[in-house]
């Protein structure tokens, strides 16, 4: 009897409730936050579900030494996690950007692609005000990335910079991308006038498949000699985006615009959440990340918007500055924000594929951005 | 006589080869100590000379079998064992090795290739080189793998890459320089304007010819016909040849031509290409398929 007793009291050891901390609690209530959210007001389901689910399987208490865990080696979750730290799963998320991602917005109006690089400012104003905050310059750079409202980019690059960060600033990119709605909308109306945004753009014009194959080739070569160190990051979306225009890839597009991003993003998303262990999240720093984090999103949206405004001074064809928000590369979320706060104005008014041309813009000033910031601190 | 030659070819070459698959060039011998009083011990728990070899490539090397020597004419004074796994030496690696022959101040190490003849590497040993100190070459480029002698005695560093002060990261680098990151913003920040502007350039250009905004220049010949020339010429023809429809076939065919909607290869010779019609079409012929 005592034999059994003693065996109930050792299982209890292994047991979560015994090894239970408060931290763990708070962040599987954060995990179920987030699931909330991707479920009932529908923000980003597809990261906030599996990234939430994450949150919850890395924060149950467990007692050491099972290998079990994420951060223990030859787990099963470590194996998976090997594909965020290694910066695997990014490249073929960026691969299956590519496949889905129609650039013809962006080729019929060439010159909207500057707003895509200002908006980049959010990442270099987040460095500097982390390297105020006292952060080290790789940490920071790793942390400016969010401002690029790109998950896989900031992934990519904070395991390469800041492994020790990369939880806090997945986690922190993907939730601001999911609240983009929530936080342009005020920016934008904040800095612009009623007049400006009730200006009328025109259709884009029709783009030839040639040119459509042509843009992968030449953006591809243009990009990549200029920051080699993006390459797996711009490789693979051009690649990716070869394989859709191509028109004779299409079983190749299909796989990598569907069952790939869907398994990588799955992947992605729950080792993401998972390695937000409380003892490793739960600290000062990550909370300092977030705000970081909020503020580069806030600059990125202000500086395309300005950036737009200003082109304006200069231009005959005034261009509506509500598409300024949308050098963000957060796709199409950025650029159904432009469409939304652009009919408030006028009901008449479409913005969104004049808005689709600085957002993919966005996806490409955001992979060269990364590949700057992997060349000087890396 | 011709496969005697290629027999010594294919030796010579599978010679070249092998030196080469081994990547021995890669080898240099990095660090000597001579008079080792406090430093470095053998497995025998004894301070001996020693020296250090040093494999630049990105591949492994197998440096068993190769020799040192102090004396060129006798290169074959000390053959590294054979048959030991850890001679194979990994990129980047350092081994230290202590030769079967006494080094002085003053003279030349040479490492041997394999075939006893040819000499790799060499590094000279000053005479005035002090107890526990070494003489080293150091990488001054750690990616290039660019060595150089030094000629200040060092504090030795067995099995550690010799490099200068070249081992910080590019964050240390960036922390040193610019601490406040305003150099690294408004680089990076330009870097990003000028690829998307080289972007915009090119699209723009490529949209303009796409468009038809930058139309072809008519060929010579061309620009003095134009449509009201091919509408009178085609009158001209119906009053003189009547009502056989040579004319509007005629006028037809220039018309074609000034559109571009004909491609001739010679000049003065106008092709109107036969466009298929559901007459011609095969696939919507009313034949079953033949099996």
């Amino acid at each position: 009897m005592s034999q059994i007793f003693e065996s109930l009291q050792q299982f209890w050891q292994f047991t979560g409730f015994a090894n239970c901390a408060w931290q763990n609690l708070v962040m599987i209530l954060i995990g179920i936050f987030f699931i909330t959210m991707g479920i009932v007001k529908e923000w980003e389901p597809l990261l906030l579900v599996p990234i939430g689910f994450g949150m919850i399987i890395g924060n149950i208490p467990m007692f050491p030494g099972l290998n079990i865990g994420i951060y223990e080696d030859g787990s099963v979750l470590n194996i998976l996690y090997q594909g965020v730290k290694q910066g695997w799963y990014p490249p073929l998320i960026f691969l299956g950007i590519g496949a889905m991602t129609d650039f013809s917005a962006l080729i019929s109006q060439p010159r909207l692609i500057l707003i895509g690089a200002a908006a980049q400012m959010g990442i270099f104003g987040a460095y500097l005000l982390a390297l105020l905050l006292g952060f080290a310059p790789n940490e920071a750079g790793a942390i400016g990335i969010i401002g690029g409202a790109d998950g896989p980019t900031a992934i990519f690059l904070s395991s390469k910079l800041a492994p020790d960060l990369m939880g806090a600033i997945a986690v922190s990119a993907y939730s601001y991308m999911a609240l983009v709605p929530v936080i342009q909308r005020p920016i934008m109306l904040l800095l612009t006038t009623k007049k400006e945004r009730l200006i009328e753009m025109p259709k884009p014009r029709k783009v030839s498949q040639r040119e459509r194959i042509i843009f992968p080739i030449v953006g591809f070569l243009t990009t990549a000699f200029i920051v080699p160190s993006g390459l797996p990051l711009l490789g693979m979306l051009f690649f990716g985006n070869l394989l859709k225009e191509s028109g004779v890839t299409k079983r190749l597009a299909n796989t990598a615009s569907g069952p790939l991003i869907d398994v990588v993003t799955t992947l992605i998303g729950v080792t993401v959440g998972a390695s937000t262990q409380a003892d490793k999240f739960l600290t000062g720093k990550s909370a300092m990340i977030f705000g970081l984090g909020l503020l580069s999103f806030v600059i990125a949206t202000a500086s395309g918007v300005l950036f737009v405004k200003f082109i304006n001074l200069f231009t005959k064809n005034k261009i509506n500055p509500l598409i300024g928000n949308a050098g963000v590369s957060a796709v199409p979320d950025s650029a159904r924000v432009s469409e939304v706060v652009g009919r408030e104005a006028n009901p008449s008014n479409h913005l969104l594929m004049n808005a689709m041309a600085p957002n993919v813009a966005g996806v490409i000033g955001s992979a060269v951005a990364a590949g700057i910031l992997l060349g000087f601190l890396g | 006589m011709k496969k005697r030659l290629l027999t010594i070819l294919a030796i010579i070459l599978s010679g070249a080869v092998s030196l080469r698959a081994q990547n021995l060039s890669d080898l240099i011998i990095s660090e000597v100590v001579v008079e080792n009083e406090t430093g470095l011990v053998d497995e025998n728990g004894e301070h001996t000379p020693w020296l250090e070899l040093t494999n630049t490539s990105q591949g492994t090397v197998n440096y068993a079998g190769c020799y040192l020597t102090d004396n060129k004419d006798v290169p074959k004074k000390y053959m590294i064992p054979k048959g030991v796994i850890a001679n194979r030496l990994g990129a980047r690696q350092v081994v230290v090795i202590r030769p079967g022959f006494e080094i002085r101040k003053g003279s030349t190490i040479y490492l041997i290739s394999t075939d006893g003849k040819t000499i790799i590497d060499s590094i000279k040993i000053p005479s005035d080189l002090p107890a526990d100190m070494s003489v080293r070459k150091i990488a001054m480029d750690n990616k290039k793998m660019d060595f150089k002698t030094m000629q200040e005695p060092a504090v030795p560093s067995p099995g550690l890459m010799n490099s200068e002060g070249n081992t910080e990261s590019g964050a240390e680098k960036v922390a040193r320089t610019d601490p406040h990151g305003g150099v690294l913003t408004l680089t990076s920040v330009s870097v990003v304007f000028a690829a998307l502007l080289i972007l915009l350039i090119i699209f723009t250009i490529m949209g303009n010819v796409f468009s038809g905004k930058y139309k072809r220049k008519p060929k010579k010949g061309k620009s003095s016909i134009d449509a009201d020339t091919a509408a009178a010429i085609a009158m001209a023809l119906d009053l003189e040849c009547g009502d056989d429809g040579t004319a509007a076939a005629i006028a037809t065919a220039i018309h074609l031509y000034l559109e571009d909607s004909v491609h001739d290869s010679e000049s003065f010779v106008i092709t109107i290409t036969p466009r298929s019609s559901s007459w011609n079409n095969k696939k919507d012929m009313f034949r079953k398929p033949v099996r």
